[in-house]
């Protein structure tokens, strides 16, 4: 599990955990991210049970294990979150941040100690030692009940499954070419994300913040003006579709 | 059979449904014991002393029956148990590798609170695990023991059905297969459990 460092300032830093070289071949590769402030952690997206052992042990050569009191999950799905029932065990006091709607899904992966605080469908925010985290809503793209983490000073997205390539275990950490990169992007989106108009509502909610980077759950980051590239894609696309998708 | 080591929680539920069978052939027992009262009443004089044996066919039906439930409760607690176990075997096991891939970590030592926390959970587990295993298995040598009756209560029954007059000779010789016969599967039921629980120990 390598780690990296996308940004550092006075009140606050953002690390990113991927590229995992121990993680077992069928398994989908994925971004964890967390954010560090003073007293405080935010730990995004965590990952999927597979993969709890190579995370906690690069989280815990960033932070003590008691500065991790909060976590937040995009969506309900397995290579987000089922490593619940580990975390459980090991940050008993924390909170998990995630969408109302997935509440009593996300229980099922086990979780006795942890407080759920549910987000609402219109987004809520969360503010860690002065540091202000808003969660954006990005319903069905591609979960029903689905949000992003913007951080305004950071100018970071934390975008989930939007914004996802399928890629090599190591591929580089920053999308460098971003025509060559469609074709990796393509088919993600098209087939796992179900509505256009649910699309073109979050593009439009999103061209509005400051963004310097947007960081998905797999594949690259995408910096400076690969962002706005980004939207333009993804506003063009045409998504729910099952066929014609090379 | 499962391995045993890693897969106990299926020997668990593996014994579970044993047991559950148990009590169905059980709750013949009791049909063959209301069955044979019929017949006895039927034959009248000459079947005196095969009544007395209906009581204890159906004693022992109920015996079984409730020491059947009572095992299969004993047995689902204990899947229970041994589902939590799994979990906290789990939790140990991941916490170990961190500490191996972390050992260099200036915070690796925050974790031990809650590492500690995990560990007495898990002693307390296995503890309860064990009461559990020795119940369930002292309850198996119980009701083991009670089926002994059984072939008894057979053989008393084939020697008083001898006496019952050709009419009633079959039907009786019949209830008293049928009290052997079931006697007997519950019996392998439960052997089959007791060197599942064996094995658990
Ligand atoms: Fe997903
Ligand atoms: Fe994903």
């Amino acid at each position: 599990m390598k780690t990296h460092k996308l940004f550092e300032n006075g009140s606050h830093s953002w690390l990113m955990f991927g590229r995992d070289d121990d993680k077992p071949e069928q398994i989908i590769d994925t971004n964890q991210y967390l954010v560090i402030t003073k007293n405080n952690a935010l730990l995004m997206d965590p990952g999927g049970i597979e993969l709890f052992s190579a995370m906690l042990s690069a989280v815990i050569k960033q932070v003590p294990a008691d500065k991790i009191t909060h976590i937040f999950a995009s969506h309900q799905d397995p290579d987000i979150i089922s490593s619940l029932g580990l975390w459980d065990q090991a940050l008993p006091s924390s909170t998990l941040h995630s969408p109302w709607l997935w509440e009593s899904f996300i229980r099922h992966f086990g979780m006795k100690s942890i407080t759920y605080a549910a987000i609402p469908d219109e987004g809520n925010s969360l503010r860690i030692d002065g540091v202000n985290l808003e969660f954006i809503p990005a319903h069905y793209l591609h979960s029903s009940g689905n949000f992003n983490v913007y951080d305004g000073e950071a100018k970071i997205l934390m975008s989930g499954d939007i914004g996802a390539a399928l890629e090599e275990v190591d591929a580089p950490l920053f999308v460098e070419n971003f025509d060559e990169h469609i074709s990796k992007m393509k088919m993600f989106h098209q087939r796992w994300m179900p509505s256009n108009s649910a699309k073109n509502d979050w593009v439009q909610r999103v061209r509005k913040l400051d963004i310097d980077m947007m960081c998905p759950q797999h594949g690259r980051i995408f910096k400076g003006d690969d962002v706005k590239r980004f939207l333009d894609w993804f506003e063009a696309l045409e998504v729910g579709l099952i066929a014609n998708s090379g | 059979m499962s391995d045993p080591t890693t897969n106990y929680f299926v020997s668990v539920a593996e014994i579970a449904a044993k047991l559950d069978q148990a009590t169905h052939i059980a709750q013949q027992l009791s049909l063959t014991a209301s069955n044979a009262r019929a017949v006895a009443l039927r034959a009248g004089e000459r079947a005196a002393g095969f009544r007395p044996l209906t009581d204890f066919i159906d004693r022992l039906a109920e015996i079984t029956i409730s020491s059947s439930k009572k095992i299969n409760l004993l047995a689902s607690t204990l899947s229970r148990t041994s589902a939590d176990k799994v979990r906290a075997d789990n939790a140990i096991e991941h916490f170990h590798d961190v500490y191996v891939r972390a050992k260099d970590s200036p915070f690796i030592h925050s974790l031990d609170a809650q590492f500690d926390l995990c560990e007495a959970a898990q002693q307390k587990l296995n503890t309860k695990y064990r009461r559990q295993i020795d119940q369930l298995s002292d309850e198996l040598s119980m009701l083991s023991n009670e089926l002994r009756n059984a072939v008894i209560l057979a053989t008393l029954s084939r020697v008083e059905a001898s006496q019952a007059g050709v009419q009633y000779q079959e039907a009786l010789i019949n209830v008293a297969n049928n009290v052997e016969g079931a006697a007997g599967k519950i019996k392998n039921h439960i052997h089959y459990s007791q060197q599942m629980v064996s094995t658990l120990e």
